[in-house]
């Protein structure tokens, strides 16, 4: 089995993924597939200026290559 | 999306109100796009808070006139009364890095494209995922009876299987990016974008 890992942020992003994962979709194809979650629900302060906020958003376990792929 | 009793019923009434957005994401694309045939590009004011829901509480507690949210947050918001001003698409993306090789990445994208069957096959079947797998929206939810799968619209949900992005998307893309400042000048369309595993007759090149 090829081990992947894979981000889940938003679920909306995600279903089929998660439909996959539960109903042996990945297994069936040989990949054992890990989910690790975003790093959401952060404080946040409030601004109207894009270039105060860092475009990595909460998509740091990609940053960080602890996960390979994710989805937006 | 706005309060029940918000004096806003358009788009357009909405010139230099706060609107709660995540920069650099879809609630930030889309409130531009949605906007901007509607308020002048100078008068729409997007306030960065982040997580779907922190920009939902903006709304609840009166921070902003309006909030760009998705599901479940639609459907929730549908529920309590709040009136939807605008709604718009987009389309998804998959980012990979490159430690993905080809092979498992076709093979995810088989695993996936089943799921994508099945679930608009029976959508509803599946839309426990949006209630069951969120703590952050049951919390705000349980203080309005929360939701069931029954409340969800099924013709929101537009899950498809991969396919890659048009030269003509991925400039009209670039171009309308560059023209609300959202680009640097130093890349260009072709930089951002590799199409050629997805379009073998270019693989050559």
């Amino acid at each position: 089995m090829k081990k992947v890992r894979s981000e889940i942020s938003g679920i909306v992003f995600s279903i089929p993924w998660l439909i996959a994962k539960d109903h042996g979709l990945f297994e069936a194809e040989g990949i054992d597939m890990e989910f690790i979650k975003a790093q959401g629900n952060r404080s946040v302060t409030p601004t109207e200026n894009p270039n105060d906020v860092n475009p990595i958003l909460n998509h740091v376990p990609f940053e960080d290559n602890q996960v390979s792929i994710y989805r937006a | 999306m706005v309060m029940p009793d918000s004096p806003h019923n358009y788009p357009g009434t909405l010139t230099n109100k706060p609107v709660g957005v995540t920069f650099h994401a879809a609630a930030h694309y889309v409130a531009l796009r949605l906007l901007e045939g509607y308020v002048p590009n100078e008068k729409i004011k997007l306030v960065h808070y982040g997580s779907p829901k922190a920009r939902f509480e903006a709304m609840l507690n009166g921070e902003v006139d309006a909030c760009v949210v998705m599901e479940p947050w639609i459907t929730l918001g549908e529920k309590i009364g709040c009136k939807s001003l605008a709604e718009g698409h987009y389309l998804g993306a998959e980012n990979a890095s490159d430690e993905m090789d080809e092979d498992t990445f076709a093979a995810i994208n088989r695993a996936v494209f089943k799921a994508v069957d099945m679930f608009n096959a029976d959508k509803r079947k599946y839309l426990h995922y949006l209630i069951d797998n969120n703590p952050g929206f049951a919390e705000i939810a349980g203080r309005y009876g929360g939701i069931t799968v029954d409340d969800f619209s099924l013709p929101r949900f537009r899950y498809t299987k991969d396919t890659h992005y048009s030269e003509e998307t991925i400039e009209d893309t670039f171009n309308w990016m560059m023209r609300w400042g959202l680009l640097d000048g130093e890349a260009c369309s072709t930089d951002l974008v590799d199409s050629r595993v997805a379009s073998p007759a270019l693989a050559d090149d």
